[in-house]
């Protein structure tokens, strides 16, 4: 797995780098099912992802996309089959190596998930000191990943004083601190109006550029047929297309 | 700074800013906490209570035989005192002159008006030996074996009155050792409810911050750094409640003190004094069983939201 701080990297790449296809892949699905005693989650999925893909899954709500992201998370274990990401199994990580895990992916939410009680500043910095992070490093890192997602004005303000827009490119940035090597988003415009959306989807862009692989769940069909990316469409807990380049068509 | 000291002033904070920031959750914790210690202050001051004033008592049960000022002199008490030491019941002797028998009176808490009249010129006090055997049930022998030889030269009220004063004596032991009993069975009755309840408001405090939580943990916070704060907050609850405790239970003592003085005469404290006397110990065990109940209770509650 590439380690290198992508955040400090003040140099941005020229070309967003072209998954290699040939090299393994830093996520793999293989048969994996989740399934509960009334109900399937998700039922054989065999996904590939390379690195520094940048990848939509789309279906409608309830189709299985936000348990795909829980089970790179390890917030969940399938139950059948099994998820390697960077050629480790994730069902062999014992349960303290998780947090090491987790801070190689950052995830955003739908619902932002901030500390309403501390700043934009704080919300973000919190994320490395929980890591034991240096008070300097703490700095150093916050400052550049708050001007990456060009909020450095907004630092001092709380989340009730932000627009939706800016709530989001918070969590983003809270997401890219640790410099992960993999950015999940799970409906990170479910709550935005069109523009605020636009302005978090090309924010996605950026980062991917940078060479972070971005995975990208989401219903919303105009920013899929916008993305020009790899799609995976689901239905029903199954993955029914994955096309390159591709639209959100049901 | 190292980031150990650093990572545990960072956990600290944490815990610490929740305490505050928590008021009234922290308030109701503390004094629920308050209510579990002082169920268990109660008992432990019985248990003590009890156990000193059985010893009290008990030794008053032993025996002291007071000699006539004309009849009898010193060489022959000390003859005496060796010959009682020899019996195989008896445990040790004590023989009190007429000095010290003076320096006791003017000890004790009476009237000095009473006191005045008895110098070392004027002293009528006895010269005696104070007897105490293994069982207070061997005096009898003792006592027997006295007043058969040398009832002559011996005042010999002790002696008569001591059978009368043992069926007493044992009642209100038996009567002290019921309260004991049935006090710490209470206390423990109302201990449980109270640790029941320490359990439920430090759950809720958790569940109130689960949100914080499912960010600690998305961000990749290690377990022990989440649990950290919520161990320092447990911890708190149990250094605020035995606080609480103490006040209260100094209080308390201060207050009812002089109504149950009679009692405590046993003593030769009276209760205020007695726990004041005690308060080391108390403390001491007010904070372990504080401290370990609240760091315990956040762990126990804190496990579900760690799992991974």
């Amino acid at each position: 797995m590439n380690d290198v701080l992508r955040i400090g990297d003040t140099t941005p790449k020229t070309a967003p780098i072209a998954p290699n296809t040939e090299a393994p892949p830093l996520i793999e699905f293989q048969h994996v099912s989740v399934e509960y005693p009334n109900r399937v989650a998700v039922k054989d999925i065999n996904v590939k992802i390379q690195e520094g893909e940048f990848v939509s899954i789309v279906g409608q709500s309830g189709v299985g996309k936000t348990t795909l992201i829980k089970l790179l998370s390890k917030q969940e274990a399938p139950t059948k089959g099994s998820v390697f990401v960077a050629g480790r199994n994730l069902a062999d990580l014992r349960d303290r190596e998780v947090p090491f895990y987790r801070r190689k992916i950052g995830v955003v939410f739908q619902d932002f998930k901030l500390l309403p009680q501390k700043t934009v500043w704080e919300n973000v910095a919190f994320a490395l000191e929980v890591c034991g992070y240096s008070q300097a490093e703490v700095a150093r890192r916050t400052e550049k990943v708050l001007d990456l997602v060009n909020l450095g004005r907004r630092q001092k303000n709380y989340p009730h004083e932000l627009s939706g827009g800016e709530r989001q490119r918070t969590a983003i940035a809270r997401a890219l601190v640790h410099s992960p090597n993999i950015l999940i988003a799970d409906e990170p415009t479910g709550n935005l109006d069109p523009i605020n959306t636009w302005e978090i989807i090309e924010l996605l862009y950026r980062i991917n550029q940078r060479g972070t692989t971005v995975i990208l769940a989401t219903h919303n069909r105009q920013v899929v047929d916008r993305t020009q990316k790899r799609v995976i469409l689901m239905k029903s807990g199954r993955i029914v297309s994955d096309q390159h380049g591709g639209k959100y068509v049901i | 700074m190292s980031s150990k000291l650093q990572t545990f002033l960072r956990v600290f904070k944490l815990g610490y800013v929740n305490f505050w920031r928590n008021r009234w959750l922290t308030l109701g914790a503390a004094l629920l906490m308050t209510l579990t210690l002082t169920m268990i202050s109660v008992s432990l001051i019985l248990t003590y209570v009890v156990r000193d004033s059985a010893d009290a008592i008990r030794s008053k049960i032993d025996i002291t035989v007071y000699f006539r000022d004309d009849t009898v002199p010193d060489t022959q008490i000390t003859a005496l005192q060796q010959r009682i030491e020899t019996q195989p019941n008896v445990v040790t002797t004590h023989l009190v002159t007429k000095a010290e028998a003076l320096t006791i009176f003017h000890r004790l808490a009476i009237n000095e008006d009473i006191k005045k009249p008895v110098t070392t010129d004027n002293n009528p006090l006895p010269r005696s030996i104070e007897v105490h055997t293994a069982n207070p049930d061997d005096i009898s022998l003792v006592v027997n074996g006295l007043t058969a030889i040398d009832s002559d030269k011996i005042i010999c009220d002790e002696c008569v009155s001591y059978g009368q004063n043992k069926a007493t004596i044992e009642r209100l032991l038996s009567l002290t050792r019921f309260i004991q009993k049935a006090g710490i069975l209470l206390s423990l009755f109302f201990g449980l409810i109270a640790i029941f309840n320490v359990l439920n408001i430090i759950r809720i405090t958790i569940a109130a911050r689960s949100d914080e939580i499912e960010v600690m943990r998305f961000v990749g916070a290690s377990n022990s750094f989440i649990r950290g704060p919520f161990i320092i907050e447990g911890i708190l609850y149990g250094v605020l409640g035995t606080f609480f405790t103490t006040l209260l239970i100094l209080l308390t003592a201060w207050l009812v003190s002089p109504h149950i003085s009679q009692f405590f005469s046993i003593l030769s404290l009276d209760l205020y004094h007695y726990v004041l006397h005690l308060l080391a110990i108390l403390i001491f065990w007010q904070l372990i069983i504080g401290v370990l109940l609240g760091a315990l209770v956040s762990v126990i509650s804190i496990r579900r939201y760690l799992r991974a």
